[in-house]
């Protein structure tokens, strides 16, 4: 469906109407004719004529330069049976030509087809037979001027605009087909890619399993595997990006990009849609969350961020499966001035107007969690 | 393939068990952990119409299922094979745990998830456990849970499963690595109460998407009687 096809029926609107308007003008101005008979023959060819083209037109194929170009002359020709037809008074006064406003048409349709330039000419063209028709009778510098003017500069703007909108529905068209097109493509190249990695995921999840089972020199080959294939499967696991909707972006995309062999991300099937400052900080809290568990923890240590969307708070909690934090240790930390824990992650989350609480038992290891409000409060 | 014989193989010769796997690689591991632990494999295929097709004729008691499958989606799969034959448990064994399949496939009945790159072992005790009719939850699949429920409150349909505080606090908790063992510690529960929690909210899911299914049959006038399956049904979700 072609995005011109509107175009064209208002221009079939058009000529229908202002072939009406013709009719009428010629029923009422009767005294303005020389061969009033004849003036309905011409009206006659004008309503023959306007059905044919409509009809013509309506076929996007036989649009063609002589169909134009017919058109452009039966209006012309009509345009000039008024010389014949009206009486010198009535074009002395500037009275409508016999096909009044009718005689737009082409200069439309000639407009749609090739844009702004074809436009102008076919306006040009009927506006100086326009011109011609009253020359004969008037001299050049008249008080009539302006007004006989009016009608062909009113036609040549009218040209330009058509040709200028429709040149703008094609490039609209084609932006749009082209968008379409490649829409498709990087489907089906997400689609290859999702086989893709499933297979090196199945393979390296092989490695890891059968190396850790044979141990020595294959038990580390096992381990980098695992490796690979928790980073790669962090990286399938994301569904696409969000929808980037008034500067929101998804916090499970960005906390996803931790994960390693050692830190799972935990996060709902739907993305979690935040704003980019606070998607940004948080993320950045997690990761000093997970820099504390390696250096408290050690190498070895796993841990979990659990991505919880209750709404209208969204909540994170990382732990890890360390030896835990003995009581009253954190707040003495924060006594004696070191407040790696308390600043890095409490004080960004505050910043966003969230909290953030540690807990931890002996044997169970520790838990940060995070809760940031959906909008952020003003600090 | 027969149950092998010696002392494992008396506590799992019952346990029959279905592989459907595309990569040949992983059916014949698979396969072989399975046996060697003692479990029947009676059956190893690679392709989802064939599994839906011989369900019925094999009667599984643990579907082992991976997700990608080069001709059908596992969310079809899985309402395909639990149509075919109700009794079987399905549990999940992918390598890439896509959100959305993961969810789908749990949602259409699967009651296990575990990645490929679990252990042996922990695969293993996930066939056991599927077996015994418990639902074998990994840290992602009850993040997955809770994200859905999430999700599920803002529908303000009466009939929208919702969780009680102490679904959603084992579901946490879960989501954060935690075995039963160390929630039922924290929340000074038992073991077997705790697995009732988590299995409940399973239920709940599973049982909302059946209504979700019957009703869309309905108003589409797909309703062909109280006997036809939710697999003849569209595929949603």
């Amino acid at each position: 469906m072609s995005l011109q096809a509107p175009l064209w029926r208002s221009i079939a609107v058009f000529r229908f109407a202002s072939l009406v308007y013709a009719v009428v003008l010629l029923t009422i101005r009767h005294d303005d004719y020389r061969h009033w008979g004849w003036a309905w023959v011409v009206i006659g060819a004008m309503i023959v004529w306007t059905v044919a083209i409509t009809v013509a037109y309506a076929t996007p194929a036989r649009r063609t330069r002589l169909l134009l170009g017919a058109d452009l002359v039966v209006a012309i020709l009509a345009l000039l049976s008024t010389a014949l037809l009206q009486t010198t008074q009535a074009r002395h006064i500037g009275a409508m030509p016999v096909t009044a406003t009718w005689l737009a048409g082409p200069a439309l349709a000639w407009a749609v087809v090739g844009g702004a330039r074809a436009g102008a000419v076919a306006a040009v063209l009927i506006g100086t037979c326009v011109i011609l028709l009253r020359q004969g009778h008037e001299p050049l510098i008249s008080g009539n001027q302006s007004t006989t003017l009016n009608g062909p500069i009113i036609l040549l703007m009218a040209g330009v605009l058509v040709g200028y909108i429709s040149t703008l529905m094609t490039r609209a068209e084609r932006a749009l087909q082209r968008a379409t097109e490649i829409e498709a493509a990087s489907r089906e190249r997400e689609r290859l890619a999702r086989t893709i990695h499933d297979s090196v995921l199945q393979v390296l999840a092989m490695v890891q399993r059968r190396g850790t089972e044979a141990g020595g020199e294959a038990a580390e080959i096992g381990r980098l595997a695992g490796e690979q294939e928790a980073a790669l499967r962090a990286l399938v696991s994301g569904d696409g990006p969000a929808s980037a909707q008034s500067g929101q972006l998804d916090l499970s995309t960005h906390l996803t990009r931790e994960a390693s062999a050692l830190v799972s991300v935990i996060t709902p099937a739907d993305p979690v849609l935040l704003d980019e400052r606070a998607v940004t900080e948080t993320s950045a809290a997690v990761r000093a969350a997970i820099d504390n568990v390696r250096q408290h923890c050690g190498p070895a240590a796993k841990a979990w961020v659990l991505v919880d969307d209750e709404g209208p708070t969204v909540s994170v909690t990382i732990r890890d499966d360390g030896p835990g934090i003995r009581d009253g240790r954190l707040a003495e930390a924060a006594a004696e001035g070191r407040l790696g824990v308390s600043h890095a992650i409490s004080g960004r989350i505050r910043d966003l107007g969230g909290s953030a609480a540690i807990s931890s038992s002996p044997g169970a290891g520790t838990e940060v969690k995070l809760r940031v409000p959906r909008t952020p409060q003003p600090v | 393939m027969d149950v092998t014989d010696g002392a494992a193989a008396a506590t799992e010769s019952s346990t029959r068990v279905m592989i459907v796997d595309d990569h040949p690689m992983w059916r014949d591991s698979v396969s072989r952990d399975l046996t060697d632990a003692g479990f029947e494999v009676i059956a190893a295929v690679g392709e989802g119409t064939q599994a839906m097709r011989i369900a019925a004729s094999v009667r599984p008691d643990v579907v082992v299922l991976d997700l990608q499958l080069p001709d059908v989606g596992g969310v079809d799969v899985t309402r395909g094979l639990l149509s075919a034959y109700p009794a079987a448990k399905v549990l999940i064994l992918s390598a890439s745990g896509e959100h959305r399949d993961v969810l789908g496939a749990v949602k259409a009945g699967a009651t296990g998830y575990i990645l490929k790159s679990a252990s042996r072992t922990e695969f293993l005790d996930a066939v056991r456990r599927t077996a015994a009719g418990d639902a074998v939850f990994s840290p992602g699949l009850a993040g997955l849970v809770l994200g859905e429920f999430r999700r599920l409150a803002t529908d303000p349909a009466p009939d929208t499963p919702r969780l009680t505080e102490r679904e959603a606090e084992i579901l946490r908790m879960v989501g954060t690595g935690m075995s039963y063992k160390q929630v039922a510690e924290r929340l000074v529960l038992s073991h077997r109460t705790v697995q009732n929690h988590v299995q409940n909210t399973l239920n709940k899911l599973q049982l909302h998407n059946r209504v979700d299914l019957v009703r869309y049959a309905i108003e589409h006038g797909l309703d062909t009687g109280p006997a036809s399956g939710p697999a003849s049904g569209p595929a949603s979700s």
